[in-house]
């Protein structure tokens, strides 16, 4: 008698999903009965579940898993490679809080049980296979940042924070949902599988329907990732939300909602679908607009700032204009290794400022780090490292982040974006060395006294420093188990296309 | 020597960054303090020399290149191999290193630490971009060599340093980032051509430069993408404007590495990429980059006969140096390119040697104004006496370095196919560097002592003497005997020369050979 499965195959495919709820949930429990002197073993609980969740996620990576729950939830690379981001990018942020929320008695089982439920969201967003499932993964996690921008109750800053963060989320999710609601209208499905089938047979009750959908899609979307002019919450949320939690923002929920761009415009609505040239050509003429204007807006701009929390924000709308890019090549491959290049260094960089401004955030502007270098020099250097990758210089994963994408880019035909992509990688660089003048090249007139850095700090920061180096360096392996489109095979492969199947 | 061999170009460019490491761990665990972390510095630089001299035997030797898969996804390898050209840019960059830690051992005085593994890293980078043979590998080295250089002029340098290290990092990044678009580009047009997608330089060269894979018009944008980002480096007219800020806030070591090694990686890049891989574009954009070359061979010149700052002075020759160099690359001759190739090497011997002179003087009055000079030679014979023979190999004096090379250049820009004029315009820098470096001496080191702070200045001291002294008998040996250097680097030229002008060289009249300019004979 063959072996009988305990649970029907298609639970296999949500692992890490549960393995991630459970912890969420345990860390509740752990939270009422445990006594309140002990906040770290919440951040310990985490990180045990969110290990279990890569362990199932390595576990998938070679399976073949078919569309499960009626084509809700899709097992492909694309998943899984973004499941890994997300899982990576929710361990560092444990890691980065766990000091802090100790500091400023912030009840941590609360903040690590909504981190475990953004995560959720993020996994559930990374797999989804239905516009339904993408909805439901996107709440998830737009609702508990929303909680988690505001955590510092008392302070009036992250209250204005989360307020603008939650009116202008809601706003944007009514866009998407409005653009779902229109492309049901016009396919009369919301599976991904099925609305590229009615495409493909022209049985669109309505051409301008779909249109109109697609573009809401893309305007919530752009929202969530934060593009020009897409972007104007960005920063005031970024500066007011705790610094662990905007490194978390700026890393996960950006990743999250790229994993969703390629899903649903590189894979569903791809010209390589019969009748879906004239869509695809319109979305491409937009999003080659966003990532032009998210480049040239964010870097800009950013060059003005003179709180590092705010440049970083801005250099976030940039780098989301970047991995546009990406999507417009039609190349997922590149999209989900510029986004874990971007996690890692992002990740980095925002460890370093919450360990710099200490409690309650006091020291975030660029004059704090005034003549730090000599001081606190192994924070200097790392954050250094990080400000060299965001910058796109060579032995960094910031390079060949860039260097992939640019490179996909050239090869799709978008010479003129890539060029004014790379010069503004040029002018980004002057920013990013600007925390580097500070801190190295100015003298300190007031005071200093070096922070604490505790091990949770330490793991964080040789994690992203480990992996900014190993990418830029050694990317081999990572981008081989994407099986990165390589121009060798020299007809352009046709975009990874959904896996079909399982759909009833 | 089975180990050596193969592995000696991946050591010479990892080495370095061990001895960084290295000195970090001494001073940590073993307390090693200051000097002996110069020692440290100083011994590895030395190592390094030393085993980049079996170079001068095994260059273009298969058995020394190394060829390992690196980034198959992307198509890059980890390539690395030394050929005629690179040869003695290599050489070059390890013999100044150790040089550069030595003028520095009592000068900079704050965070040695940082001071020495910057100037280590920045070893790794330049060999790193003379031995690339990988257009990405290159391009990584190339910009790796921005940061220890950013660092050495923003930590260590004069009053501005700050803005002249942003100004000298966003100057060259602006331009390297066009190159890796026109990288990236060309990468796709040769593998779409031959179904081989590769950035191996080598492979790239065979196939473009010689082929109509590449048409006159991708050329052309192509070959600017390039250019600008070495011409930025060289720099010329009208890109030169951050050389004199960062070399007069640099530190006088840093002074010395940019003057010897940095700015030959523009030139070294001209010869490389935009020759053998646009020949039809480097003809078509020849007559311009003539133009820009002679103004700033002039411009350079007239503007360093002003400075009041001995500094500034030499930063200016350079702009005008340099220009010869690309004079010489863009005539499109066996004399000019060889010219260009021992100009490097003589620009970096001389102008290196006279950045350290003015350290010299700077350690001992903390000033570097001409006026505050005078009468040198009395209270410093030796250094007077040397400081003469630098300027006039740097000036062009027939048996000393200089005027090996700009004479070749000037040979091989007259027999090119530009307008004579040209040739006759860049004469006269050789008469204006005479100009200005001469008059700068008669104020500095001939004549009475009229400062009385000057009456009492101490002579070189062994350390001192023991930094110059390689550089002066180079520049003796360099210019009585070049073709000790020159053979060995014929045959890479001829071969870039063969790609860009497809014309046969005429045949040579038998009593004058024409890389034999005599001198050994």
């Amino acid at each position: 008698m063959p072996y009988q499965a305990p649970l029907p195959r298609e639970y296999y495919a949500l692992m890490p999903e549960i393995a991630v709820s459970i912890t969420g949930i345990v860390i509740m429990m752990y939270d009422a009965f445990a006594p309140k002197g002990s906040r770290r073993g919440a951040g310990y609980i985490a990180l045990a579940g969110l290990v279990a969740a890569g362990v199932s996620v390595a576990y998938l990576w070679n399976e073949s898993i078919p569309p499960a729950f009626s084509g809700m939830l899709l097992t492909d690379k694309l998943r899984l490679f973004f499941d890994a981001i997300f899982i990576l990018v929710a361990g560092v942020s444990v890691l980065m809080a766990m000091q802090p929320l100790d500091d400023e008695r912030l009840p941590a089982g609360e903040y690590f049980t909504l981190l475990m439920f953004a995560t959720v969201g993020m996994l559930l967003m990374g797999g989804a296979g239905d516009l339904a499932m993408l909805f439901l993964g996107l709440e998830t996690l737009s609702i508990t940042t929303y909680v988690m921008a505001g955590y510092r109750r008392g302070d009036l800053r992250c209250n204005e924070s989360a307020l603008k963060y939650f009116i202008l989320g809601s706003f944007s999710t009514g866009f998407l949902l409005y653009g779902i609601a229109l492309t049901y209208g016009a396919t009369k499905s919301t599976n991904f599988l099925k609305i590229q089938q009615a495409i493909a047979s022209g049985q669109i009750t309505y051409e301008p329907l779909l249109t109109i959908g697609v573009a809401m899609i893309l305007i919530g979307l752009c929202f969530k990732v934060a593009t020009a002019p897409f972007h104007v919450w960005t920063p005031d949320v970024y500066e007011g939300a705790p610094t662990m939690v905007t490194g978390f923002m700026a890393a996960g929920p950006k990743a999250a909602a790229f994993a969703i761009f390629a899903r649903v415009f590189v894979q569903v609505f791809s010209p390589d679908v019969p009748n879906a040239a004239n869509l695809a050509a319109t979305w491409t003429d937009a999003v080659a607009l966003i990532a032009v204007l998210s480049m040239i807006v964010g870097n800009v701009i950013a060059i003005q700032q003179t709180n590092i929390k705010r440049m970083l924000a801005y250099s976030s709308i940039a780098h989301a204009g970047y991995a546009l890019v990406g999507v417009l090549a039609r190349d997922w491959q590149s999209v989900a290794f510029y986004m874990l290049t971007y996690a890692v260094m992002n990740l980095g960089a925002f460890t370093i400022v919450t360990i710099l401004a200490r409690q309650g955030d006091e020291k975030t502007e660029l004059d704090d780090y005034a003549g730090i270098g000599f001081h606190s020099m192994g924070l200097s250097v790392v954050l250094m490292i990080f400000m060299l990758s965001l910058g796109g210089i060579p032995l960094t994963a910031g390079f060949m982040g860039k260097l992939v994408i640019f490179k996909q880019g050239w090869q799709a035909g978008f010479h003129e974006v890539v060029i004014i992509g790379v010069l503004n990688s040029a002018v980004s660089l002057y920013y990013y060395l600007r925390p580097l003048v500070v801190m190295f090249f100015k003298e300190r007139e007031t005071p200093y006294v070096p922070p604490k850095v505790t091990a949770p700090f330490y793991a964080a920061l040789a994690i992203s420093v480990i992996a900014v180096f190993y990418l830029g360096m050694f990317p081999n392996r990572t981008l081989n188990a994407l099986e990165m489109n390589n121009a060798s095979k020299d007809a352009k492969a046709p975009a990874a296309a959904l896996p079909a199947g399982g759909v009833r | 020597m089975d180990f050596l061999k193969p592995n000696l170009l991946l050591l010479l460019t990892l080495l370095p960054t061990v001895a960084a490491v290295l000195l970090i761990l001494a001073q940590k665990f073993a307390g090693a303090g200051e000097e002996g972390m110069r020692r440290i510095a100083l011994g590895s630089t030395v190592v390094i020399f030393l085993l980049s001299l079996p170079l001068i035997g095994w260059y273009d030797d298969p058995a020394l290149t190394m060829n390992l898969p690196w980034i198959d996804a992307i198509g890059a390898r980890f390539h690395l191999g030394v050929d005629g050209m690179s040869l003695w840019l290599v050489l070059l960059t390890t013999l100044t290193m150790p040089i550069a830690v030595l003028s520095g051992w009592t000068s900079v005085e704050k965070r040695v630490r940082e001071y020495l593994v910057f100037m280590l890293l920045l070893e790794t980078g330049m060999i790193g971009v003379f031995v690339s043979m990988d257009m990405i590998l290159f391009y990584l080295f190339w910009e790796v060599v921005l940061v220890p250089m950013y660092f050495l002029i923003g930590v260590w340098g004069g009053e501005r340093r700050i803005y002249a290290a942003v100004k000298f990092f966003l100057y060259t990044v602006v331009g390297s980032l066009l190159m890796l678009a026109a990288m990236i580009s060309l990468y796709f047009i040769h593998g779409k051509a031959t179904g081989n997608y590769t950035f191996d330089i080598v492979v790239l060269t065979k196939a473009l430069g010689s082929s109509s894979i590449l048409t006159l018009e991708t050329q052309k944008w192509l070959f600017l993408a390039f250019a600008l980002a070495f011409m930025i480096k060289v720099p010329l007219f009208p890109l030169h404007t951050w050389l004199p800020d960062a070399h007069v806030e640099a530190p006088t070591a840093g002074s010395v590495i940019l003057a010897a090694v940095l700015l030959k990686m523009g030139t070294y890049g001209l010869m490389r990429f935009n020759l053998p891989l646009f020949p039809e574009a480097s003809h078509y954009y020849a007559t311009p980059i003539f133009v820009l070359a002679v103004i700033g061979i002039v411009y350079g010149a007239l503007v360093a006969m002003v400075q009041p700052d001995v500094k500034k002075l030499v930063a200016y020759s350079s702009v005008s140096h340099l220009g010869f160099v690309v004079l010489g690359i863009f005539s499109f001759t066996d004399k000019g390119l060889e010219g260009a190739l021992y100009q490097m090497l003589n620009h970096g011997v001389s102008t290196g040697a006279l950045f350290l002179f003015i350290g010299f003087i700077y350690e001992r009055r903390h000033t570097r104004q001409i006026s505050e000079f005078g009468g040198l030679a009395t209270p410093m014979p030796v250094y007077s006496t040397l400081f003469v023979i630098t300027c006039l190999a740097s000036a062009g004096l027939p048996l000393l370095n200089g005027f090996v090379g700009e004479f070749l250049i000037l040979l091989g820009a007259f027999f090119s196919t530009q307008h004579v004029a040209f040739t006759a315009i860049a004469a006269t820098g050789m008469i204006l560097s005479a100009v200005y470096l001469l008059w700068m001496l008669q104020r500095v080191v001939f004549g009475e002592v009229t400062n009385p702070k000057n009456a009492k200045l101490q002579d070189l001291n062994t350390r001192e003497l023991v930094v110059i002294a390689p550089l002066i008998i180079l520049m003796v040996v360099m210019g009585v005997a070049p073709n000790l250097f020159l053979d060995r680097s014929h045959k890479a030229v001829e071969e870039v020369r063969k790609v860009v002008d497809k014309t046969p060289a005429a045949p040579a009249p038998v009593e004058s050979q024409p890389t034999h300019l005599g001198a050994t004979h």
